[in-house]
């Protein structure tokens, strides 16, 4: 008997997988599938159209530069936090550990007002960069700022376990060996904490793409400058333009999946890389 | 001949100054990314005195909008605890075919921006959608009404509570439960007497960050939700109303309201993680 | 309860993990399944717990099938390598939940299941425990704990994986001992895998010796020991020298292409032949070992060293020293076709 299934004792498997198949396809799958046939409609013809149009162009170069960089900052930055979260003790760490993940838990249209108030030219930091002649909010800058900060926790709670179990017998080896300190984090700790840290930034820059709430309040939304792509496809929902709203979310769809797809590959290769 | 001094020293330790040093940029970064925006909100809030603040918040709309937020996380967070429960008790107790691909579209959700996600529901159900022409011809109303806001609030907290227990429950493995069978319990009963008091911890963990992102919402819900105020406006989407009226005292009141969510959120996970940590139940971090 | 195996076969994909398994454990009695890792000891004793389902054959309690019925309805005991104790629970409420989880008309009233658990509490021996979680207790605690609650629903049998596996050698000693104290007095049919051979003989009335998913022999510890049916059940219990027939075993060279397998207990040693067989060898190597002494030597015409154990006061009537040459011949032996599990003789 080669089954789907193998025999167990515990019952309602037939239930439960039941009701989560009904329940994923009837929320997730059937809903999602709507797109490709959405898109489906237009054609190839108008689907090249809508893909490459000069406004739909621009808001994807702009949304995947700000996610790209927001990543960055998020992997130098998240690496030293998880670090020192790891490593020192000082007062007050708890709390600080906590807040870590303001930005799971704080809605996203908050933060967006409350950044823009922060970064607009009479606000408290962004009066400082309006003296070196420096606009933050309503440019693209302003976006690398709302979207590093949802992106932060990510890099943060992906290295910081992983950064606490390296060994500290390896650290001593390394050490022993006549490693000086900076050595030992560079041929021993970071290829030990580098995978993890691919798989925050990736988490981080794939959350930064979709990202709107936080976005739109601090982004200036300037056609071709500062508009990001799902700002864009509301702007074609409010317009009826059912079909070139979905072509963008398909084309946002495919981009992250590929990219996603090369960082895993990626990581995979660091990782087999490190594996004995 | 004299001892040789030791001149090479181990250092499994950074210098002070560097130690220093990190811990002061780790701070500046957090403080400036995460602190300043927290108190801002509620410096902002109370800009103009509790008076204002005060009925900024008992503003009919704005009663309205607490309200629907309330009753879309009523709403979806059960159904989300009811599906994770039971993805996870067929994912982590059984073995079959498929499971990995299982694991992945359950996870879909947060592959998608907010906004694809109100999408698809106007896909599904607006005037040119699948469902359009049937639902109008029957008088039902989903999309820019209430249903279609909960719809998209359970789309976007979908994997929440799911992917906390899977990888918890996968950790246990199953022989409490087979143990429980093999003494005569029924299914139900090992359930609730054995697998329950076992994942109790992470089941609240995920309910609290699937509740914290269900209340907070904004792209999805905006998409579907038509934007009409006293009915179909959840606090996010009142918070932009009023924050693009450049009512800015009362934007950020209901804001403040949202910032407390958030902070009580972070006290009860900080507090759940430090329970589960004392009664040994691995806890499976980030979302 | 007697149970009937037949023809049980059981795969995972390709791989098999019980190949035509029949097998009768006897009312009362303790059996052991004794084998090495994926041998399919274990799949065999959940398949009789039904853990897991065969794929095909028999399986008989008390001569009525069983195959169908659930797991909660064979009135089965189980006892699980790692105890899996409810965590959540005290000592207490870990050995009354079999009571509490009975159909309403069933059940105890509390008073008696109160009563009930204290008892076989107390026939652990671990009664003072009765409020701690299993977090609380050592290993072999909690194993005593894990038979208790087996045996709370008053199993008619009672099944062990690996009983003692993840304890440490003082305790494991122990345990067993007691293990086999209790099923004297209590007289369940019962049934223990494990993969050490000391632990099987030590314990079992009879041990059944499985190997690559097929039973090897059955027999009491002592049939298996000294009477082993394969070449497998020699080099598994106890140990053996080998002696290929057409190199170095004179005394088995009728057989021709075979091997003899010999105890290092069963070799005699001689300053002198004690025949034309034996096989003049050099002493590589002496040890005293407690009571036994240990003699490697090797042949002049190999460097293949061949184990024997002597008594010590054996040892002390004509002792030895490396570098002595000898002689040795087998008082007993078995012969088996090279290669093939076929018994040629026994001498």
């Amino acid at each position: 008997m080669s089954s789907f299934k193998a025999h167990s004792v515990l019952p309602g498997f037939n239930l439960a997988l039941g009701f989560t198949l009904l329940y994923l396809s009837l929320i997730v799958l059937i809903p999602l599938s709507s797109l490709f046939f959405k898109t489906a409609t237009l054609g190839w013809g108008g689907f090249y159209d809508v893909a490459t149009s000069d406004r739909v162009l621009a808001s994807l170069r702009v949304t995947f530069t700000t996610s790209f960089v927001a990543a960055i900052v998020n992997a130098l930055f998240g690496l030293i936090v998880a670090w020192v979260l790891v490593r020192y003790k000082f007062p007050g760490k708890r709390i600080i550990d906590a807040l870590v993940d303001l930005p799971f838990a704080l809605p996203t249209a908050v933060a967006g007002i409350t950044l823009a108030t922060l970064y607009a030219p009479n606000g408290w930091l962004g009066q400082y960069f309006a003296a070196q002649d420096i606009k933050v909010a309503y440019t693209p800058l302003g976006i690398v700022v709302a979207l590093t900060f949802i992106g932060l926790p990510f890099v943060v709670r992906t290295v910081q376990p992983v950064l606490a179990d390296v060994e500290a017998e390896v650290e001593e080896a390394a050490a022993s060996l006549g490693a000086g300190r900076w050595d030992v984090f560079r041929r021993v700790i970071f290829p030990a904490i580098f995978p993890a840290l691919l798989t925050g930034f990736s988490l981080a820059f794939a959350r930064a793409i979709g990202e709107y709430g936080s976005v739109i309040f601090i982004a200036g939304n300037m056609p071709y400058i500062s508009e990001i792509s799902p700002l864009l496809i509301v702007a074609k929902l409010e317009q009826y333009d059912y079909a070139g709203a979905t072509a963008i979310a398909v084309i946002m769809l495919l981009l992250s999946f590929s990219l996603l797809l090369a960082i895993n590959a990626l990581q995979w290769w660091s990782s087999n890389r490190g594996a004995r | 001949m004299s001892t040789p001094t030791i001149t090479r020293k181990i250092s499994t330790r950074e210098s002070t100054t560097v130690t220093l040093l990190l811990i002061g940029v780790a701070l500046a970064y957090l403080l400036l990314f995460l602190g300043l925006p927290l108190v801002a909100v509620f410096v902002e809030a109370f800009k103009k005195g509790w008076q204002l603040y005060w009925e900024a918040l008992q503003e009919p709309d704005a009663w309205s909008a607490i309200k629907l937020t309330f009753i879309a996380a009523a709403i979806a967070v059960p159904a989300n605890l009811v599906f994770g429960v039971s993805a996870a008790w067929a994912i982590a107790k059984f073995e079959f075919k498929g499971k990995s691909l299982l694991i992945t579209l359950i996870d879909l959700p947060f592959a998608v921006s907010p906004v694809v996600s109100g999408l698809v529901y106007v896909l599904l159900f607006g005037a040119q959608g699948w469902f359009g022409p049937w639902l109008q011809a029957h008088d039902i109303k989903l999309l820019f009404a209430v249903p279609g806001i909960v719809l998209a609030t359970i789309f976007v907290t979908f994997p929440f509570i799911a992917r906390e227990l899977i990888p918890l429950m996968q950790s246990q493995g199953k022989e409490e439960e087979e143990a429980a069978v093999s003494l005569g319990a029924s299914g139900w009963q090992t359930f609730y007497k054995v697998t329950l008091p076992n994942i109790k911890w992470g089941l609240l963990y995920g309910v609290i960050l699937c509740n914290a992102r269900a209340m907070g919402e904004f792209g999805a819900v905006s998409v579907v939700s038509g934007h009409i105020r006293g009915l179909t406006n959840t606090m996010p989407l009142h918070v932009e109303i009023l924050y693009n009226e450049y009512n800015f005292v009362a934007a950020f009141s209901i804001a403040s309201l949202l910032a407390l969510l958030a902070v009580v959120t972070l006290l009860i996970k900080a507090l759940v993680e430090w329970q589960a940590k004392r009664s040994g139940e691995p806890l499976h971090h980030g979302a | 309860m007697s149970i009937t195996i037949e023809n049980l076969n059981k795969n995972f994909g390709s791989y098999k993990a019980l190949d035509n398994i029949n097998l009768e454990v006897n009312s009362g009695e303790l059996l052991a399944l004794l084998g090495p890792s994926g041998c399919g000891k274990t799949s065999l004793l959940r398949i009789i717990g039904g853990m897991e389902l065969a794929d095909s054959g028999k399986l008989l309690f008390h001569g009525e099938d069983v195959q169908q019925r659930d797991a909660r309805e064979r009135n089965v005991g189980f006892v699980f390598q790692h105890y899996a104790l409810f965590r959540h629970m005290t000592v207490f409420e870990n050995v009354a939940f079999g009571l509490r989880v009975k159909p309403k008309k069933e059940r105890h009233n509390e008073a008696e299941i109160k009563r009930r658990v204290h008892e076989l509490l107390n026939l652990v021996q671990l009664d003072f425990l009765h409020d701690r979680y299993p977090a609380q207790l050592s290993g072999g605690q909690r194993q005593r704990i894990a038979l208790a609650r087996a045996l709370a629903v008053e199993p008619k049998i009672l099944l062990l994986d690996e009983p003692f596996g993840a304890l440490d050698a003082q305790v494991r000693k122990e345990l067993r001992r007691w293990l086999r104290r209790l099923h004297d007095e209590l007289h369940i049919t019962s049934i223990f895998v494990t993969h050490d051979q000391e632990e099987a003989l030590e314990v079992a009335d009879r041990v059944v010796v499985m190997n690559k998913g097929k039973i090897e022999q059955v027999g009491t510890p002592d049939e298996v020991y000294a009477a082993p049916a394969t070449p497998f059940v020699y080099k598994f219990i106890g140990n053996v020298n080998m002696f290929h027939s057409r190199d170095h075993a004179p005394w088995a060279a009728e057989h021709g292409d075979a091997v003899a397998y010999v105890r290092p207990h069963d070799i005699d040693i001689s300053r002198i032949a004690q025949d034309d067989t034996a096989l003049p060898v050099e002493v590589k190597l002496v040890r005293a070992i407690g009571s036994i002494v240990r003699v490697e030597v090797a042949l002049d015409s190999s460097s293949e060293i061949i184990q024997i154990e002597l008594s010590r006061e054996r040892f002390d009537s004509a002792p030895l020293v490396i570098g002595d040459k000898v002689f040795i011949r087998p008082r007993q032996f078995r012969v088996f076709e090279s290669g093939v599990l076929n018994e040629l003789s026994a001498a």
